[in-house]
């Protein structure tokens, strides 16, 4: 496994643009081609949200390479959560565009999320 | 009603006001998911086109007996639809794997041709070696040929081929609303216009034209050229 970027970052629209633009450069480093690079930063932004609903305030971000671009998002600073009817569909993009989609739940409630692209 | 006493209703009966029943209130699914993709060279519009169209074919697919819900189910087929038209538009620039594949078999054929028989090989003789159209294998040539655009153009004022490439409207869509296309056309002779006729007004192909005037793909290629040169100097320059 071969830590490609971390980042901490607090969960809200203002930084979603910023981790976009993080996450295309990991995908180019990565050597995904431009589709596969769009689909991955839908899956971090999908995850984000998602983690966002179930009511953490920041985000941990891992990006390695294991057998393609592995990316492992959790949840920090519990709070309220407030589920949205979209979610449903979050997951079920998740589910088409990435592989090996995972998630970690804590006492019931979603905490992590972890996919892989490519190769 | 629920969910699945709509699609089970729908399944029995094939009614399509339950399908639209259906369509309309699964349409948020098409509406959310056409935004996600939007930022990639697609208006928003026609992401949702083919989103709503995918939900709809996705409707006459699903099963409800199986206990799967339905935003669940027709996300991915939205989804693959949706990557479906991304990956088709990109192959308006990209060469389509079925021409690069002709390509490389053209070039096999050829290179064993020449080997046999000590001389080039026609386009229709590989097209017949192939099982393939004349035109097909002209297209599959000419489709391996990548040039700069700023590589020279064979022009007399030595410009690059940016310079010379027609934009959108110096063709002959703009040729057909030319006021004076009527009086210009009468300048071809019978078989000009009959040409004309099959390629852009019943909008036949080349090789389709060909048979049609009991003509060869490579002659009715000549004639078009020939036809926008006179075409060309009779409606003056920028014309055509």
């Amino acid at each position: 496994m071969k830590e490609l970027l971390s980042l901490r970052f607090p969960l809200g629209n203002e930084g979603m643009t910023t981790v976009r633009l993080a996450t295309g450069g990991v995908c180019s480093q990565a050597g995904l081609d431009l589709d596969a690079s769009e689909d991955c930063k839908v899956c971090v932004t999908e995850s984000l949200l998602l983690l966002w609903h179930a009511g953490y305030g920041r985000a941990e971000l891992v990006f390695f390479e294991e057998n393609g671009l592995c990316a492992r998002i959790a949840g920090e600073e519990s709070g309220e959560g407030r589920a949205c009817a979209e979610d449903e569909i979050s997951f079920a993009l998740l589910g088409a565009l990435a592989s090996d989609v995972c998630t970690e739940k804590r006492e019931g409630r979603l905490s992590g999320i972890s996919f892989r692209f490519g190769k | 009603m629920t969910d699945a006493e709509l699609f089970r209703k729908y399944r029995e009966t094939g009614d399509s006001a339950i399908r639209n029943e259906i369509a309309e209130k699964y349409l948020y699914v098409a509406k959310v998911l056409a935004k996600k993709f939007v930022g990639r060279g697609v208006e928003y519009d026609d992401l949702l086109q083919v989103a709503s169209l995918a939900l709809i074919k996705g409707i006459d697919r699903f099963d409800e007996t199986k206990g799967m819900q339905f935003s669940t189910f027709i996300t991915p087929t939205i989804t693959g639809e949706i990557k479906n038209y991304f990956r088709d538009r990109s192959r308006l620039v990209h060469l389509p794997r079925k021409v690069a594949e002709l390509r490389s078999a053209v070039k096999r054929v050829s290179d064993e041709m020449l080997a046999e028989s000590g001389k080039k090989a026609s386009a229709r003789e590989i097209a017949e070696r192939l099982g393939v159209s004349e035109e097909e294998v002209v297209r599959a040539a000419e489709a391996g040929i990548v040039v700069s655009l700023d590589r020279p153009a064979p022009t007399e004022d030595g410009g690059g081929y940016y310079d010379v490439i027609p934009s959108r409207d110096d063709s002959f869509e703009k040729l057909e609303s030319h006021d004076e296309l009527r009086s210009a056309v009468e300048i071809l002779n019978d078989r000009e216009r009959e040409l004309v006729r099959c390629r852009f007004g019943e909008e036949l192909s080349q090789t389709e034209t060909a048979r049609r005037m009991g003509v060869s793909q490579m002659y009715v290629s000549r004639l078009e050229r020939k036809i926008l040169e006179k075409l060309r100097e009779r409606m003056g320059e920028g014309a055509v």
